[in-house]
């Protein structure tokens, strides 16, 4: 920064960290008329901030305090954002400071690209960056290992064989233990996140074991229309768990599922296998005496 | 197995497929075994059939069946004698077994108490019809109702459904003896690719998933599109809560899919077929892969089929219970495991779909048309309906109606013949709305009763056509609940991409929910319709689109429903728990103590014979003592508002 003649600080300032901190010191600087240049080593401002919920003490969210700053920095037309960089010298004094910034290269021409993530998606060598495969390697027991390399065995080479893969692993074992999927992950050369993406996006999967017998409830409109909430309720105060939940003894679970096609005779429960059409709420534990 | 390469070997397995159907030397017995009879005892009955026939001096088959759409009356088992119509007994059990054993013999069956018969059967690829009597009928069968006397049937026409509970889904011969892969060997042999997808054109099919596109437009554009792999994609992900009709296509007639996917397939010039299958049909799914196994023996699927040089296989994709997977681009995400977000459209499926690659969607219900089309001709099939829409949908007809089930019926007819062949609605309720469309329709009410069904009438009363299902309300079906229900349905299911569909419909739900529970304030329901504008038109993909109809339409139909939850804190319906209680009329209670067992909640005091009182501050509004007290009492009812 510049001694104008005048005696005012006139210039550019440089405001390291893009962090919350980063961020409001820049819009502040900025709106005082001065030149800044926000600098922030990872790729994308924001900093923790934007990995919080909410904020202490009031509970805020923290996402809307967040993102109009975001946007004022991004649109301000005295505020330059530099990221995936870091400062290498600094020298000078207060009112005349020179620095130099080393900036990593991004491969992709900021003016066009949008923030759409289709490359991310698509990028056939993607996993590579992520994954170290000689340390990723995980130890499973020898029962784990023959039922997991028969399932790989059939779809290893198969296009489109997560979701197969999941779905015979969740037959196998009832639910998807994390090391498991680990291991498919490093197998089928899939990222974990994506993996985990999948597999929290469906209801049919369960990361967490399930009970020897899965209570379905059909909550498909028919079967609300002729009381079906009523008898999730009854079943799930009988058993003391809630949709989603397994009883203690790992007996039953209770899942509610939109629509199993039998809504000519709603209300319908699955237990397992087997369904059961119009359904009282009075008839339920005769039902379930059956699933031990 | 011999392979099927020309159409005399075709006539062959239809003679013998034909014996099965029609055996001469022996009773053929049928038990509608689809999901819904299964949930009702089919199983049971089945397995005490055939105890019965082992120990039987005649010679009896017993075959299982799909589902012939009247759910109600399940489980349904048809008895066919030589040279006698065909009887059907519904609500089967193991007494009426025995029952119909005992009047059983050889060539007759006397005194019986059928509930329907079949003088003859539609062969509807063939248009002939076949007499299953010969001769004088004898009195005791003349006296059981004729098949479409019967007020369920009479309107049916079933063009989609024509198999489903006639065969054996698990025999290739009797859906060849019902006129099937006939229509395929036709388009191999006689037609071009051009000329079946002219023939689909004149028929002016439309999509039977729901939006209705042009069947014969989207298979002409993907076959222009130029590509040296091309896909063909069977949506059976119906995830519509409400309609059940190609889970029943799948159980009951699955060789009709592969037809028409190998129709599609020619005209298209696609090599392979993706199915995707709801992980909620394990039986649909079963008896599909059983039916591509008998396909592919019979050289109907695999290389160089018909002697033509046309290769096709069909690969089966299981869903795992995701909404958002009935919108082809999340399934097409879904087949290749990638996380089953739409994606922008264009590019099309049918430019840049499975892998890339030039892709064609159609739902089941759909594929299961097109051999009739081939068979029949399009001009045929556009005489049926309206001027827009063509041909017969089928609707599960579900809900508060007296004859729950699966229906398939000219388009155009009027909700009010649907009704009437719903038979109304039971225990004395009176008609208030039919839901149409599953989540992304609406409710048409009362006063649309004479509205005729297609796309654009049910799109012009803030509805959609959808898969078909419609469930029918009655005066006890609150709206405002029907609302919560779908938006609550919905915004779990939302994939998370669009804000306005995540945060929006997470909004509409909770300002409902406060509604149903009597926090709603002035100025909700504009709040409602405003956020709903929104939604409608800031989302991608269908769901979104579609998500605020449950909320609009019943908003504009009835409205002071609505009001009448925000202002008194009342639910006209006795639905909404918050604004109801159960009160016992000391009047009517005669102390039978009946209540006070049953209530779960220990909420229901009083001595025998004396008036009891429920505690409302104990009650959970389970409704268990509503359910037992004596019909000739009667002393339990809700009230709304509630009382304290």
């Amino acid at each position: 920064m510049n001694m104008g003649h005048n005696g005012q600080k006139v210039g550019a300032a440089l405001v390291i960290g893009g962090g919350i901190g980063g961020i409001q010191s820049a819009l502040d600087l900025a709106d005082s008329g001065f030149k800044v240049y926000l600098l922030e080593k990872g790729p994308s401002i924001g900093g923790v901030m934007a990995q919080l919920d909410k904020t202490f003490p009031t509970n805020d969210c923290s996402m809307c305090i967040l993102a109009p700053k975001l946007v004022s920095v991004a649109r301000h037309p005295n505020i330059t954002i530099i990221t995936n960089a870091e400062i290498k010298k600094l020298s000078g004094e207060a009112g005349n400071f020179v620095a130099t910034v080393r900036k990593e290269p991004r491969y992709i021409d900021e003016d066009k690209c949008t923030g759409c993530g289709l490359c991310m998606q698509n990028c056939p060598v993607r996993q590579i960056a992520y994954l170290d495969k000689e340390e990723e390697k995980i130890e499973l027991d020898s029962e784990d290992r023959i039922k997991i390399e028969e399932i790989l065995r059939e779809y290893q080479t198969k296009k489109g064989n997560l979701m197969p893969v999941l779905q015979r692993i969740n037959a196998t074992y009832n639910y998807l233990p994390a090391d498991l999927l680990r291991y498919i992950a490093s197998e089928l050369d899939i990222p974990l996140s994506q993996v985990y993406n999948i597999a929290t996006f469906y209801n049919a999967f369960s990361l967490v074991p399930k009970g020897r017998h899965t209570i379905a409830i059909c909550r498909g409109t028919a079967c609300h229309v002729r009381g079906s909430l009523r008898i999730q309720e009854r079943i799930e105060q009988k058993l003391g768990i809630s949709d989603g939940g397994t009883t203690e003894d790992l007996r039953f679970t209770i899942q509610t599922v939109r629509c199993i096609g039998c809504c000519s005779i709603a209300p319908a429960v699955r237990v397992d296998e087997d369904t059961y059409g119009n359904v009282k709420t009075n008839q339920v534990f005769d039902i379930l005496r059956k699933y031990k | 197995m011999k392979e099927i390469q020309t159409s005399k070997l075709l006539d062959d397995i239809k003679k013998a497929g034909l014996a099965t159907l029609y055996p001469e030397d022996r009773i053929r017995i049928t038990v509608g075994m689809a999901t819904c009879g299964l949930a009702t005892g089919a199983d049971v009955a089945y397995k005490y059939l055939c105890e019965k026939v082992k120990n039987s001096d005649y010679r009896i088959s017993v075959v299982p069946v799909g589902c012939i759409g009247f759910c109600q009356r399940e489980p349904l088992v048809e008895i066919l004698i030589p040279k006698l119509p065909r009887i059907a007994f519904a609500n089967v059990n193991k007494d009426k077994i025995k029952k119909i054993f005992e009047n059983l013999s050889e060539n007759r069956i006397s005194s019986i108490s059928a509930d329907w018969r079949y003088d003859e059967d539609d062969f509807i690829i063939f248009n002939k019809k076949r007499e299953l009597c010969n001769g004088a009928l004898p009195d005791e069968i003349k006296s059981v109702k004729l098949y479409n006397e019967i007020p369920f049937f009479k309107k049916q026409l079933k063009i989609a459904l024509r198999n489903c509970g006639y065969i054996n889904p698990e025999d290739i011969g009797e859906y060849i003896a019902r006129g099937g892969y006939y229509s395929l060997c036709k388009a191999l042999t006689e037609m071009s690719p051009k000329e079946v997808i002219k023939e689909i054109k004149k028929s002016s099919l439309r999509g039977r998933g729901g939006a209705g596109f042009p069947t014969g437009t989207k298979w002409e554009i993907c076959r222009n599109v130029k590509g040296d792999v091309k896909y063909l994609i069977c949506n059976a992900d119906e995830g519509d809560p409400g309609a059940y009709m190609d889970r029943s296509i799948l159980e009951g007639d699955p060789h009709s899919v592969i037809e028409g996917f190998l129709i599609g397939a020619y005209a298209i010039g696609a090599t392979e077929g993706h199915i995707y299958v709801r992980t909620e049909y394990p039986l649909a799914i079963e008896r599909f892969n059983k039916a591509i196994k008998k396909a592919e023996e019979h050289g109907l699927l695999g290389e160089n089929i018909f002697g033509k040089g046309f290769n096709f296989k069909i690969n089966v994709s299981e869903g795992a219970g995701a909404f958002v997977c009935g919108e082809e681009t999340s399934l097409i995400a879904s087949i290749e495991g990638r996380p089953p977000e739409p994606t922008l459209r264009p590019p099309f499926p049918a430019e840049s779909g499975l892998w890339g690659k030039p892709t064609n969607i159609n739902n089941v219900e759909t594929w299961a048309n097109i051999p009739v089309i081939i068979a029949r001709g399009g001009d045929w099939f556009a005489k049926i309906g309206t001027e827009k829409s063509k041909g017969t949908k089928v609707f599960s007809l579900v809900g508060k109606i007296e004859n729950t089930g699966l229906i398939e019926v000219p388009m155009g007819i009027k909700l009010e013949e649907i009704l009437e062949i719903g038979g109304g609605i039971p225990e004395g309720g009176t008609f208030k709305a039919i839901q149409t469309g599953g989540p992304s329709g609406g409710c048409i009410p009362q006063k649309l009763i004479n509205l005729p069904v297609d796309y654009e009438k049910l799109a012009e009363a803030g509805s959609i056509m959808g898969s078909g299902g419609m469930i029918v309300m009655d005066e006890r079906t609150c709206m405002v609940d029907i609302a919560k229900y779908f938006l609550e349905f919905l915004k779990d299911e939302s994939c998370g991409k669009c804000t306005s569909c995540r945060d929006g419909l997470h909004e509409m739900y909770e300002i409902v929910k406060r509604i149903t529970e009597g926090r709603g304030i002035d100025g909700d329901i504009e709040l409602l319709e405003n956020l709903g504008n929104v939604v409608q038109v800031a989302s991608m993909c269908g769901l979104g689109q579609t998500a605020a109809n449950p909320v609009l339409s019943t908003i504009k139909y009835f409205r002071e429903e609505y009001e009448a939850h925000i202002k008194e804190k009342c639910c006209p319906a006795l639905v909404c728990k918050e604004l109801i209680s159960y009160v016992i009329n000391p009047e009517l209670c005669s102390g039978c103590t009946v209540c006070a067992k049953n209530c779960p909640n220990e909420a229901i005091t009083g001595e025998a014979k004396e008036i009891h009182k429920i505690n409302q501050k104990k009650c959970t509004k389970c409704g268990i003592c509503i359910s037992v007290c004596p019909p000739k009492f009667k002393a339990i009812k809700i009230v709304s508002p509630a009382v304290t």
